[in-house]
């Protein structure tokens, strides 16, 4: 049997996902995130007088400390598997992921175990983000 | 190829099952509900549960380790961590195998050719998984933040020893089907029933086809673990590519997970869902012949991340009982 033939067997007995309403949900969940994270910069700004820029990087510390916290305590990828993509995609994703690989490998020790193991997967992130900012950062010196 | 025994019989097991998520309500001898087992990772947890099932299977029986003359053993770590460092707790010979979800049906193949040699009476085929630590092997671990899909099996924990030996007993291994490794092309990692179809069905066609018999000569065909989908998947890609119609098809990791298979999850998967199913539930129903269809996905995170395809393989064992 031809793969093309074997595909529609198997498309057909396969239980689909369903794309619009996890896309939907992703959207509202997502987009809650962004609500707070203004709420919380606005706080900042307000109450502590803080300059914009910074209150924008304390705002993802937030985020990345809450959330690998609840990973820690077991919670955030109960959440996830409720709000999608809405919670994988902005920076709680990149701290699940990583704190999440450092518990995977606690047992084989802080060198071997945790620090190589840490960024696993978010390692792409952050080095495929200083990439796209260097050439942004270059675009955007010699255009201005 | 098919192999017909006259001497092997499966006389004992010993079922040890592991923390489940998904409330597994079948009556094993031991349940551990600790990922760790108090070990300091799920790896060692998995070995210690490789050691208190053979511990117990032994005590069971009555019988020593110099009563044993093989200890045929395997499990989804790399470099079969798992059983390895259990059988160095034992003075028994071991022969360390690897079919990845058809370990167990591979063992039981090795374990009724050895015995078949006139000095060895008893053989011990043992095997394990561990939820955790075959995610951290295999997969793109739920815990590094993916989404599960519905086709998405789950590894069930456990670890089940059983007792080949000549002496007779109401379960022999009358036959066994050593199947070929088949590769179609298709390649999601997610949907294991549907990499795994294809070598199960052309395992069956072999089985059939060299013992002269049709799916209606057995009471049950037992699968390993395609899961809800990969049955049906199973049963068209019978129909459709070597005209057999079977209706008798029941897959274990269905049968394991019970109504959650179909849900958040298409149902177990890993070596141990096939012997728990078979010592907890099926032998103890009244099935008299049973063909066991043991299904293997053989890739490996490298070769997913190479964009290989996945080939799968099956072993079957065709078991009677005498009542």
């Amino acid at each position: 049997m031809k793969l093309e033939e074997y595909n529609k067997i198997v498309k057909k007995h396969s239980a689909k996902e369903d794309k619009f309403k996890n896309v939907l949900i992703a959207f509202l969940t997502g987009g809650s995130l962004g609500v707070i994270g203004q709420l919380f910069t606005t706080f900042l700004e307000k109450c502590f007088y803080m300059p914009l820029h910074e209150c924008y990087m304390y705002t993802m510390i937030m985020f990345v400390v809450v959330s690998s916290i609840l990973t820690g305590l077991g919670f955030f990828d109960k959440i996830v598997s409720f709000a999608k993509c809405g919670f994988i995609v902005p920076t709680t994703g990149f701290a699940h992921a990583m704190t999440s690989s450092a518990m995977d490998h606690e047992s084989e020790g802080p060198i071997k175990g945790i620090g190589s193991n840490i960024f696993k997967l978010t390692g792409s992130i952050i080095l495929y983000g200083l990439v796209a900012a260097f050439f942004l950062a270059l675009i955007k010196g010699v255009i201005m | 190829m098919t192999l017909k025994f006259n001497n092997a019989y499966i006389k004992n097991s010993y079922t040890l099952l592991g923390r489940n998520e998904h409330k597994v309500k079948i009556k094993t001898d031991k349940t551990i509900f600790d990922y760790y087992d108090k070990e300091k990772s799920v790896e060692q947890g998995e070995v210690n549960y490789q050691i208190k099932s053979l511990k117990g299977l032994l005590k069971k029986e009555n019988l020593t380790e110099k009563n044993i003359n093989v200890l045929v053993g395997g499990d989804l770590q790399s470099q079969l961590f798992a059983s390895s460092f259990a059988a160095r707790k034992f003075d028994i010979p071991f022969l360390g195998i690897y079919s990845a979800c058809a370990t167990f049906a591979e063992g039981l193949i090795t374990a009724s050719l050895l015995i078949e040699k006139e000095n060895i009476n008893n053989v011990v085929v043992n095997t394990s998984a561990h939820n955790l630590a075959s995610e951290k092997q295999f997969r793109f671990p739920i815990e590094y933040g993916a989404l599960r899909k519905k086709v998405n099996t789950f590894t069930a924990t456990g670890s089940v020893s059983a007792l080949i030996t000549k002496e007779k007993t109401n379960i022999k291994i009358e036959s066994a089907t050593i199947g070929s490794v088949v590769d179609l092309g298709y390649n999601d990692s997610n949907n294991f029933g549907a990499c795994m179809a294809p070598g199960a069905a052309k395992c069956i066609y072999e089985h059939l086809k060299e013992t002269n018999r049709t799916p209606e000569y057995y009471d049950l065909i037992l699968t390993g673990d395609l899961g809800v989908y990969g049955v049906s998947i199973l049963k068209e890609y019978l129909n459709k590519e070597y005209k057999i119609n079977a209706n008798n098809i029941q897959d274990a990791g269905v049968l394991l997970f019970e109504e959650k298979s179909g849900g958040e999850i298409a149902g177990g998967s890993g070596p141990v869902c096939l012997p728990l199913i078979l010592f907890t539930k099926i032998l103890k129903e009244n099935y008299k012949k049973i063909l066991l269809v043991a299904t293997g996905s053989l890739h490996s995170k490298t070769s997913c991340n190479l964009n290989e395809s996945i080939p799968s393989v099956a072993h079957i064992v065709s078991l009677e009982v005498i009542k």
